[in-house]
């Protein structure tokens, strides 16, 4: 074996004895400081350790019963009897029993897309978690609560009802506060300007900042927060999740508006010139093709997009 | 060297694709029993002859196509098995519970890798990685499980963690 070769699987080990430290073993703040200081060594530790998440999200994305059963399946199609008898024993444990072994799962987890990325993610009590573009959280699911981190960017939460025995608060933490959700669906967005938005499809959230009063919105409104305080809420509209499949709809938008958010799901820099970014704008336009969404919009309005390159693109008057 | 090797060579790709491609075709299409997939397959082939880099095809150019071919037929009928698996697993949900076209396309995208990373381990780590990645069992109740000691236990899921992290 090459040398090369033989450094990573020694690094793939090690990630995987921190993978395997944070996921069992609660470790110490003394331990997060070193592995901190392990995964910022090299660009090659950070990838490895990277693998280990990978491969934890890709088991996340099945949802456990769904996986054992498709797998037991192929076992049988590929004549293999291996590994059967054990999960034909877990089968006929009692549901209970699966709930609390379920509700015990430590799970720790750093998911994040690229730019232009959007990622669906089935978290261990069957919640769905969307992240859009250049979007980063942290899920630790615990015995006393199921936690996301939203460390950048945007995501969509569709919770499910706890599976565990006692249903554990489901809570979005920012860097502004914490959000609550109260059995329902909604969006927490970062944004430039500071703080964060958060919108409600269904049901209601509550939101606590870090250092002012708690604040419970309804399905249909949206209101931004920061440290200090809930702003007075505003409608919200149901389509304003669309970026979840990718598009973005536009009612009566400023082309400035648009542009901008365009620009979040492409890398390099897109600008909109100020002559134009009044112009208003209706209509569906795609994200996960941004550069289709430049096409169409030059078609319906008087504005011309120029390619300097690739990754720097202006939206002027024609 | 002989002339006939050297002219290949002058080809490049574009000739093995010219020379290859309708025959590959028609040799996926006898396998798979069906045009789309043979046409989707023939493409991923020269794919991967241009993603290698390989610019000497030898003497025998459809014999390098059918040995990549083979190996994509081989990953094409697994996918479908991992398919079929899937759907079966959800129709048997006892809630009414049906996944959005995108959550179906991730999970089997996530099952299809899941399975190829389990296909190298043996049974034991297998076992005791699967109670540990699907049922989130935690090391001492694997352990309580399978009657052997917690440190084996997390020998197995390292070992297991590994192999599939340097699968890709």
């Amino acid at each position: 074996m090459p040398p090369s070769d033989a450094i990573d699987i020694a690094l793939l080990k090690e990630a995987a004895d921190w993978a395997i430290a944070f996921q069992y073993e609660a470790p110490t703040p003394a331990q997060r400081q070193a592995f901190a200081q392990w995964r910022d060594r090299s660009p090659a530790h950070a990838a490895a350790w990277a693998r280990a998440q990978g491969v934890f999200n890709t088991f996340g994305q099945v949802p456990a019963d769904i996986g054992k059963t498709a797998l037991q399946q192929l076992e049988r199609s590929h004549g293999r009897r291996r590994g059967l008898h054990v999960l034909g024993l877990l089968l006929v444990a009692a549901p209970v029993g699966w709930l609390a072994w379920r509700h015990a799962r430590p799970w720790a987890a750093d998911v994040h897309t690229a730019t232009g990325e959007r990622r669906t993610l089935t978290l261990p009590d069957g919640s769905q978690l969307v992240l859009g573009t250049a979007s980063a959280v942290d899920i630790a699911f615990g015995a006393a609560a199921r936690r996301i981190r939203l460390v950048a960017g945007e995501i969509l939460v569709t919770t499910h009802a706890d599976p565990a025995p006692a249903a554990r608060p489901f809570l979005v933490d920012t860097a502004s506060g914490v959000v609550r959700a109260l059995g329902t669906r909604f969006g927490v967005r970062q944004q430039e300007e500071g703080g964060f938005r958060v919108a409600v499809y269904e049901s209601a959230v509550e939101i606590q900042p870090l250092a002012g009063p708690a604040r419970t919105l309804r399905a249909g409104q949206q209101a931004r927060f920061g440290a200090t305080g809930v702003d007075a809420p505003a409608p919200v509209d149901n389509t304003d999740a669309l970026w979840t499949q990718g598009m973005l709809l536009a009612k009566d938008m400023r082309l400035g508006d648009v542009v901008a958010e365009l620009a979040r799901h492409r890398p390099g820099v897109l600008r909109c010139d100020g002559a134009v970014a009044g112009l208003r704008v209706s209509g569906a336009i795609s994200l996960d093709d941004t550069d289709a969404g430049l096409a169409a919009l030059a078609q319906s309005l008087p504005l011309r997009v120029v390619y300097q390159t690739r990754y720097w693109v202006t939206v002027e008057a024609r | 060297m002989p002339d006939n090797e050297h002219a290949l060579r002058q080809q490049g790709i574009e000739g093995l694709y010219i020379d290859h491609h309708g025959w590959l075709q028609a040799w996926l299409r006898r396998r798979l029993g069906n045009a789309f997939d043979a046409a989707d397959l023939a493409h991923d082939t020269f794919v991967r002859v241009m993603a290698s880099q390989c610019t000497q095809w030898g003497r025998e150019p459809r014999a390098l196509l059918t040995h990549i071919a083979k190996g994509l037929v081989i990953d094409h009928w697994r996918r479908q098995e991992v398919e079929a698996a899937y759907l079966d697993a959800i129709a048997r949900l006892p809630a009414p519970h049906t996944p959005s076209p995108q959550a179906r396309l991730l999970a089997i995208e996530a099952l299809v890798r899941i399975d190829a990373m389990l296909a190298s381990l043996p049974p034991f780590t297998r076992e005791v990685f699967l109670l540990a990645q699907l049922d989130g069992l935690t090391l001492q109740q694997i352990a309580e499980r399978t009657q052997k000691p917690a440190i084996t236990v997390r020998r197995h899921i390292h070992k297991a963690l590994v192999a599939c992290m340097a699968l890709d």
